[in-house]
């Protein structure tokens, strides 16, 4: 008999389950773990002797290993309740299963747990994801190492702490985490539309749905357009447009093009009305028009205006950063006359009134021109934002720069 | 009032439309290189006698295929990943290797039926068969191969023109009417062998994972499962209704003059009271699009199996060295493929023949894997097979093991 410190799932499940006095009891199916701690213990193991499965106490187990196989012992089957909202099942739920890997940001499938026997109890260490994992799985690590091991070669094994593995229930599996992807909603949005990518449709829409508004709108926006497509028309229309609403004008109205056009129309008619009516404008655009890609959400001031009022107002909008590139001015009836930078605010007296600071030739462009006339205008004036006016020069909105790259990859990918 | 039923009835028609494809293109995909040399085989060899066995396996196919597009639909999951979550990897290694043999040798199957479509018109398989091995990977690899795909579907198209010589060659229809319904057997290797790669080229191991991710692509609602079953059946009519008379033309051409398939060009005389002589020039085309969307479809779908099967990373959109396991899987089988079919002296209608028997003897694996999953009241809920499905495909499975059997001990009885 030899004490054993830490051990694979895989090693033990399938075992025979023995009495103190070398009875079989049973056999090992599954272990439960609490879900709660970040360091989840082992608090039931469920054992099936003949028909009868049933869930038991694991404090009275004990493992160890004789002969190099392990020994599962336990003093009494004693049944035991667990919470479904607070437990994982671990052959259930997670080996085999697709988990996200946090550290590497990517979905993963698992090989195989590790877990560790401490004075307190049995806990999950790590989860395996490499080919030793699978290769042990089969059978064939073992083998395999000794036949490698002379010429000095070895089985890349990868495992990530448990910290780091945020597991995903399936829509069909009965697993309910208490607090669902709280991991995920730490990720930056770019990462966790990456993440949703990976995913089957059904488990992406439900992921999805658990996130909050804010974070899921930011994340829709980074969707591709495929996983866009499968988030509005799997959701229910009043949380999608509330989403939606949350997102700038163009870039719904560039989802909304997407997908089918009887969603689009309900959802556009769930909307609040201002909302809606400026994504339906920039909808009526055609493709390929500087109309169809740009903005609406800009700032743009009148030309009495002083630099200490600009300031303030600045203050109060709190704009993202890539809407204050550049600030517009215009006349009463809404005309392009000016920009001002934000250098040019701060160097200038409170006082002065922008028409004083601000400068008059301004580089435009409508919003029926060709879309390709912008980048030549963009990189010949190395711009970060172009603003798009009407045949009247009205301020209409404005092209940043992120998104014409946007289009031109998607060009690119288009011709690939 | 009946202008509004009258537009909702069109809405529902285009609403079906839109809905039909995965099932359709993938029973078309089956008339591959193989099919084609298997069914003008099962025409010239043994004329009409096994067209009763065709009958009952376009209600197999439609029973298994409409399995395969139920569980994409209600699961949302490829099938390789639903094998690997049920069965453990132990299971999923058997089923992937099951795969792995059975689509290496169609692939093998699609090259073969390259080079002999490209023979005819005087092309040497060792110029045809690596330059189309550079096009797929090509294909592949710029990502284009969606594009593709229809091009080569249109190209299939062709075989239509069985439909007519079928009819032009002036079969005994009392003849075959009554092949169609009342079946016929002889305990011999030959027949066995032929009806197993007949089966095994309508109902094979890698249209099931095919079809399954189409209709998880196509991200079709539970709701529209009727829809999609709709689908499903018109393509293995479809496909089957091709082969019906595939058979029908060689065998009142090919078996009634007692021509064997030695090369592609004798396939092709069945085309003969349509095409005259262009018959040859109209087989060639259409096997050509056949062999070459099979191709691309069986490296990149195996691919998509496989490494979906084991978490390794995939897709197209991702690089060579971020996938290699994935890019890995294509090449090699782009490779053997290819490199088998340039073996001096290999008899190539044969081994499109060898690779459905091969498929046919592997597919009742697959099989019971999909059993197990569609009647798993978790996976599928209120889905889970009816009665005379499980029924259906169980006939399916059993026939074709007993076939095998048979095979097995044939020489030993000497029957």
């Amino acid at each position: 008999m030899a004490n054993v410190t830490s051990f694979y799932l895989s090693r033990v499940i399938g075992n025979k389950v023995y009495s103190e006095d070398k009875k079989v009891l049973g056999k090992l199916q599954d272990l439960i773990v609490d879900a709660k701690n970040i360091r989840p213990k082992v608090i039931a193991a469920k054992v099936k002797s003949g028909k009868n499965v049933q869930i038991v106490d694991f404090s009275f187990f004990i493992i160890y290993k004789e002969k190099g196989q392990y020994v599962i012992e336990t003093r009494n089957l004693k049944p035991i309740d667990v919470q479904k909202e607070d437990t994982i099942m671990l052959v259930k739920h997670i080996l085999d299963k697709q988990i996200v890997d946090m550290n590497g940001r990517k979905v993963v499938r698992v090989n195989d747990i590790r877990l560790a026997i401490l004075s307190t109890g049995v806990y999950i260490i790590a989860v395996d994801i490499g080919l030793e994992g699978l290769l042990r799985r089969l059978g064939l690590a073992k083998p395999l190492k000794k036949v490698l091991k002379p010429l000095g070669k070895s089985i890349p094994s990868r495992l990530i702490l448990w910290d780091d593995v945020e597991p995903l229930a399936s829509p069909h599996s009965d697993l309910k985490l208490s607090t669902t992807y709280s991991k995920l909603s730490t990720l930056h949005p770019s990462d966790l539309a990456d993440i949703i990518e990976e995913l089957d449709k059904k488990t992406q829409a439900y992921v999805f749905s658990t996130l909050d508004e804010e974070k899921a709108a930011d994340v829709l926006e980074e969707l591709d357009v495929e996983a866009q497509r499968n988030v509005l028309e799997s959701l229910p229309v009043e949380k999608a447009a509330d989403l939606l609403e949350k997102m700038p004008a163009d870039e719904v109205a560039d989802i909304l093009d997407e997908i089918k056009e009887e969603r689009a129309e309900e959802l556009l008619n769930e909307m609040e009305k201002e909302a809606s009516e400026k994504v339906k404008e920039l909808m009526d655009y055609p493709e390929n028009t500087v109309g169809s890609i740009m903005t609406t959400d800009f700032i743009a001031f009148t030309t009495h205006f002083t630099v200490e009022q600009t300031i303030q107002e600045l203050r109060r909008l709190k704009p993202d950063p890539d809407e204050i590139y550049y600030l517009y001015v215009i006349d009463n009836e809404e005309r392009l006359c000016g920009v001002v930078s934000l250098r040019d605010l701060v160097i200038s007296e409170p006082q002065t009134p922008l028409y004083e600071i601000m400068s008059r030739n301004v580089v435009y462009v409508k919003d029926m021109d060709n879309v390709n006339s912008l980048v030549e205008i963009i990189s010949k004036y190395s711009l970060l934002a172009v603003p798009v006016v009407d045949d009247d020069k009205r301020l209409i909105g404005v092209v940043i720069i992120n998104d014409i790259v946007y289009e031109l990859l998607k060009v690119r990918k288009k011709l690939v | 009032m009946p202008k509004i039923a009258k537009e909702q009835r069109l809405k529902r028609i285009l609403f079906m439309l839109s809905i039909i494809g995965p099932g359709l293109v993938t029973a078309t995909a089956g008339n591959d290189a193989s099919g084609i040399a298997t069914y003008a085989t099962v025409g010239a060899m043994f004329g009409y006698k096994m067209l009763w066995g065709l009958f009952l396996i376009t209600i197999s196919l439609a029973v298994i295929q409409e399995m395969a597009a139920r569980m994409g639909i209600v699961t949302g999951k490829g099938l390789s990943a639903l094998i690997r979550e049920h069965f453990g990897v132990k299971m999923t290694f058997f089923a992937m290797i099951t795969l792995l043999i059975a689509n290496l040798t169609t692939t093998i199957g699609e090259f073969a039926g390259i080079a002999a479509s490209l023979e005819i018109f005087g092309i040497s398989k060792y110029i045809s068969v690596p330059l189309t091995a550079l096009f797929v990977w090509y294909i592949i690899n710029k990502g284009s191969y969606k594009k593709t795909e229809k091009f080569f579907l249109a190209l299939m198209v062709i075989y239509i023109s069985y439909i007519i010589s079928g009819f032009l060659a002036k079969p005994d229809w009392k003849e075959v009417l009554k092949n169609t319904f009342v079946p016929s057997f002889s305990f011999n290797s030959s027949f066995i062998l032929i009806f197993i790669a007949m089966i095994g080229t309508t109902i094979t191991p890698w249209m099931q994972f095919y079809l399954q991710s189409s209709v998880v692509d196509k991200g079709v609602d539970v709701k529209n499962l009727k829809y999609q079953r709709w689908d499903v059946f018109l393509g293995a009519f479809w496909t089957d209704f091709i082969a019906f008379f595939i058979i029908v033309a060689t065998a009142a051409t090919l078996h009634k003059h007692g021509i064997v398939i030695e090369t592609a060009e004798d396939a092709a005389k069945a085309l003969q009271p349509l095409a005259g002589k262009y018959a040859s020039a109209l087989f060639a085309i259409g096997l050509f699009g056949a062999s070459l969307l099979g191709a691309h479809i069986l490296p990149l779908s195996t691919a998509y199996a496989v490494t979906e099967a084991f978490g390794f990373e995939n897709g197209l959109n991702k690089k060579l060295k971020e996938a290699p396991v994935f890019y890995g899987l294509i090449l090699l089988f782009i490779v053997i493929g290819a490199g088998v079919i340039l073996l001096p002296n290999i008899p190539l209608i044969k081994l499109m023949i060898i690779a459905q028997e091969i498929n046919g003897i592997l597919l009742p694996i697959i099989l019971i894997y999909m059993l197990k999953l569609t009647n798993d009241k978790e996976i599928m809920g209120e889905y889970v097979n009816s009665r005379t499905f499980n029924i259906i495909a169980w006939i399916t499975v059993v026939f074709i093991i007993i076939l095998t059997l048979i095979l097995l001990v044939e020489p030993f009885l000497g029957i």
